[in-house]
């Protein structure tokens, strides 16, 4: 539980963007001059007692669209129509069922299949400009490589295409394969590689680069949930570092305590976009969730209370004001029982996913 | 949207790329035609066949796109073939015939190989000409002997060894002087062993062209003066022949007469004196005298061909009917139909 | 152009880790090494049938290998999704697919001088015996061993024409398809000469099918130019400024199908 709210409460702190960037010296103050220069369109916030920083965009689309065909009941399939925008420095997720159009979002952003209308811009460059190539890392869905070379190798590869090499490149190297914990088993070769190790060398490859926007396909499917926790902290670990990471999946779970912004997608529309922490507190409903209660503490419990609910011995009440369900635990604490939660009702984003697909 | 243009510029640019390499890809084709550097696969030939010989033109065409196929395994095709082939002719009887084909199939597959063409015409010529008594049938057999000698020197006009063969087998088998003198004298401009010089100077004595012979004789003495046979040649020409053909050339016809006379007494059957004789006798006008020369020369020598073809030419002359060997039906073919056979070139000094 | 090197190293290693490739290499060589044997199977004729396995073999593995390894080249990056981590870095996609090729083009390199060698190693250890039992009269060998050296460069720059055929035809058509296609034009380039002459003006056909007869001419590879046996069987010596006109007409071919492979490349989804 602590823990819990531990995490919401960064959560509010990141999305105000006061996360530690002046440790990274190198991105004070150059957005903004980076801002002007690539004529980029940029933001001022300035959280109370905070300092300024300057927020640039990392993805901006327009009307994005490319469509595959039509259902059976007439309906196009593909993408339809996706105007969004992604800030830089956070964590965003595209969530939404299979075949919602998050690969074909993901595709059309690293320019690997072609609009058919509509654009959009990465890192201040044009869809399809190559140069931004330079400023980005990839982490595909369930990554091959090359299954003749061993890491080192490979990171060698990959590295060269960004014209590295020499004593940088294997400094380089030998911190991601520290990173992603594999430098140990570098010398194995890749065809022998488990489904972890892939993905860990996956984003190894991904940050070969040091890039400013990471994309990633599923990053946690098909890894043990040890490998999943190691991914997660990779994940915000970059964005420590004042990156930007763009995250598909279907896995909600996973991502609803990582991702700060979400948009979900179904049948290549945008359902829904915006802070995750805005998605989730719907409406300003409390709850007060109690075990152990005589029928008189349940009465007195839901005075006054929206809702109740009951599942075998668990009680729930719901209430509109804070004042009033602090009354309703006072109330269970007096009556000796038990209080379990007390607190905002909070949706999960299934949930929200749930409601925000299916309706 | 600017990357259909750009797909547009790459379609002309392609456009121009293939315009701009056709006339290299025209003097390439030139140079190989002039180094003699072919393409190897006879197509039109194989095609035009098909109207004549329906037979040989479904093997073929089946045969070579096959051997094409196989892409760099054609001559290789080839070679399985042409033992394929020697198989069939050692089974005789019928199998020769499909020997023949594969043996024209084989020489379609890699015309420039020169065995298969020799092989074929002998076979042709010699082989099946000696397996019918028929002298029609036979003269059919020469002349398709040479007809393939002949397609094979279209293939390789610039090698010495089918110039060779089809002088011998006119030379040897069709007993055709005039004819085998000037394949043989194609021959020489290769690279050739040395017995090919001295084979011209055997035609031209027994056409007999005396004189030319003994030009011939000296030309390998030249080049190798240890020649015996050039040597024997020159010294029997001289004593016995050269009197006779002089008197001849000076129309003193008697004197020639008893010249040679004096030598056929000395050998009766000689070859060279006999000839000599009739044509002392066909120049005098006493063509009876020289037809009963002639068959003497034809009777005492089995295969002297061309003595039984002077018999029956000198026969038809003369109003006598006799049985007409293959050879006379063959020369009389040719000179009636002036050259049917493959155009060739003979390439002369 | 470091890309183009890089993606062109690892599709160099790559290829030697095939099996398939091994395979063929391994049993060419061998096929090679034997060719002797074979000559005795033709008496009178040993030279010509050593040259003719030998080269036949160069060249009909040579063109399994550029067929299957240059039809699989992008196919199975596509296939495998590597082409995704390649494409999202900073390499274009002409960088790619050259890349590709001339890695493919490199292994290719490799495997013809491997056999090659095989060959002349083969022909120098067994020509002088065999010299003395050929019955062409021409047969000599003043020009052969150059020749031979000239006709392997000239089976190279063959194979490199179609190995690029084979890659632009993969990046419209699977990798079957391809490979049946490139198959098709390497036997129809074979006979190019054929539609030029089927389109003689002579010939009493249409015109329009003249002018089909005589595009399909221009267009299509001329494989027949690479072949220079009829040199070798005469022992004719082979000019060195021919040789640089056919290679160079090779390499321009190469061009032209590299370009539009690229044009279907670019705008192939992947």
């Amino acid at each position: 539980m602590r823990e819990r709210f531990v995490r919401v409460g960064n959560r509010c702190r990141e999305s105000g963007r006061l996360h530690k960037r002046t440790s990274h010296g190198s991105l004070d103050g150059r957005a903004d001059v980076l801002a002007n220069l690539r004529g980029r369109r940029a933001e001022w916030w300035a959280p109370a007692g905070g300092r300024c920083w300057a927020i640039g965009l990392a993805i901006r689309t327009e009307n994005l669209r490319k469509v595959y065909g039509k259902d059976a009941e007439g309906r196009e399939v593909g993408l339809l129509d996706l105007s969004m925008e992604v800030e830089e420095g956070q964590i965003f997720g595209l969530v939404g069922p299979n075949g919602s159009g998050k690969t074909t979002t993901l595709k059309l952003l690293l320019g690997l299949i072609f609009p058919d209308s509509g654009g959009g811009e990465i890192l201040g460059m044009k869809l399809g400009d190559p140069a931004y190539r330079e400023r980005i890392g990839f982490l595909p869905e369930e990554p091959y490589y090359y299954d003749h070379l061993n890491a080192i190798e490979l990171l060698r590869f990959y590295g060269g295409l960004f014209g590295m090499g020499g004593s940088a490149l294997e400094t380089r190297i030998k911190e991601l394969l520290d990173l992603v914990g594999m430098w140990d088993r570098r010398y194995i070769r890749v065809r022998n590689y488990s489904r972890g190790m892939r993905q860990r060398v996956g984003v190894a490859q991904a940050l070969i680069n040091d890039p400013d926007l990471v994309f990633m396909d599923e990053p946690t499917s098909g890894l043990d949930p040890i490998g999943a926790m190691q991914m997660r902290e990779v994940i915000i670990n970059i964005r420590e570092r004042g990156k930007t990471v763009f995250l598909c999946s279907h896995l909600l779970k996973e991502m609803e305590p990582l991702c700060d912004n979400v948009a979900i997608l179904a049948r290549g529309e945008l359902r829904a976009l915006g802070r995750v922490l805005d998605l989730l507190t719907t409406g300003d409903r409390f709850m007060v969730r109690a075990e152990g209660l005589t029928p008189e503490v349940v009465a007195k419990m839901s005075q006054g209370a929206q809702k109740t609910e009951q599942e075998a011995h668990l009680y729930t009440a719901y209430f509109e004001t804070q004042a009033q369900a602090l009354q309703s635990a006072q109330a269970v604490s007096e009556g000796g029982g038990r209080v379990l939660f007390l607190g905002p009702q909070r949706h999960t984003l299934e949930e929200v996913f749930i409601e925000k697909v299916g309706g | 949207m600017k990357s259909k243009n750009r797909r547009w510029v790459g379609w002309i640019i392609v456009l121009v790329l293939v315009v701009a390499i056709q006339p290299l890809s025209d003097r390439v084709n030139l140079d190989r035609l002039i180094l003699g550097v072919n393409p190897p696969t006879p197509w039109t030939r194989i095609l035009a066949a098909g109207g004549k010989d329906s037979k040989l033109a479904v093997t073929g065409v089946t045969g070579v796109i096959v051997g094409a196929v196989l892409g760099g395994f054609r001559e290789v095709a080839a070679s399985m073939l042409w033992m394929k082939s020697h198989e069939l002719w050692d089974k005789g009887e019928g199998a020769s015939v499909e020997a023949l084909w594969v043996m024209r199939l084989t020489t379609l597959l890699d015309p420039h190989w020169l065995e298969p063409w020799r092989m074929t015409g002998w076979h042709l010529a010699y082989n099946l000409y000696v397996e019918t008594d028929d002298p029609k049938l036979r003269a059919e057999f020469l002349q398709m002997g040479v007809d393939c000698l002949k397609e094979g020197i279209s293939w390789n006009p610039d090698r010495y060894d089918l110039y060779f063969e089809l002088g011998w087998t006119y030379f040897d088998k069709v007993r055709d002087f005039e004819e085998a003198t000037k394949w043989l004298i194609a021959s020489i401009q290769f690279p050739h062993p040395e017995f090919a010089d001295r084979m011209i100077a055997h035609a031209f004595e027994r056409q007999p062209d005396m004189p030319r012979a003994l030009d011939w004789y000296d030309y390998c003495l030249k080049r190798n003066p240890t020649d015996g046979t050039a040597t024997g040649a020159t010294i029997t020409i001289r004593e016995r022949y050269m009197p006779a053909w002089r008197l001849m050339t000076e129309q003193r016809y008697d004197e020639a007469l008893a010249a040679i006379e004096k030598w056929l007494q000395v050998e009766p059957n000689s070859q060279l004196g006999l000839h000599l004789k009739a044509t002392i006798l066909e120049k005098a006008g006493r063509l009876r005298d020289a037809y009963v020369v002639w068959k003497l020369a034809a009777d005492t020598h089995a295969l002297n061909a061309h003595a039984a073809a002077k018999v029956d030419e000198l026969g038809v002359k003369l109003g006598i009917s006799t049985p007409k060997s293959a050879q006379y039906i063959f020369r009389e073919r040719q000179a009636r139909q002036g050259r049917r056979e493959m155009k060739v070139d003979i390439p002369m000094e | 152009m470091r890309p183009i090197y890089r993606v062109a190293k690892a599709t160099f290693h790559e290829a030697w880790r095939r099996r398939f490739l091994n395979g063929i290499l391994v049993f060419a060589i061998l096929i090679i090494g034997s060719s002797w044997v074979f000559a005795y199977l033709q008496p009178g004729a040993e030279l010509k049938m050593i040259i003719d396995v030998s080269l036949g073999a160069i060249r009909f593995f040579g063109m399994l290998i550029a067929v299957f390894m240059g039809t699989r080249l992008i196919p199975d990056e596509i296939e495998k999704r590597t082409i995704h981590t390649i494409l999202a870095k900073p390499v274009s996609r002409a960088q790619f697919l050259f890349g590709k090729y001339l890695g493919a083009a490199a292994t290719i390199l490799m495997n013809v001088a491997l056999m090659g060698a095989a060959f002349l190693i083969v022909f120098a250890v067994k020509a002088p015996q065999f010299k003395a039992m050929t019955t062409e009269s021409t047969m000599t060998m003043e020009f052969m061993s150059g020749n031979l050296v000239k006709a392997v460069i000239l089976i190279f720059f063959e194979l490199l024409v179609l190995l690029a055929i084979a890659v632009a035809s993969s990046t419209v058509f699977s990798w079957i398809i391809a490979s049946i296609f490139s198959f098709f034009v390497y036997f129809v380039g074979q006979m190019a000469e054929f539609f030029k002459q089927l389109a003689n003006p002579e010939r009493d056909i249409s015109h329009a099918a003249q002018v089909l007869l005589a595009t399909i001419y221009r267009l299509l590879p001329h494989f027949e130019i690479f072949d220079i046996r009829e040199a070798i069987m005469k022992d004719q010596f082979m000019p060195w400024d021919v040789m640089g006109k056919i290679i160079v007409q090779g390499i321009a071919y190469t061009v032209i199908v590299m370009l539009v492979g690229y044009l279907f490349f670019n705008e192939r989804e992947v």
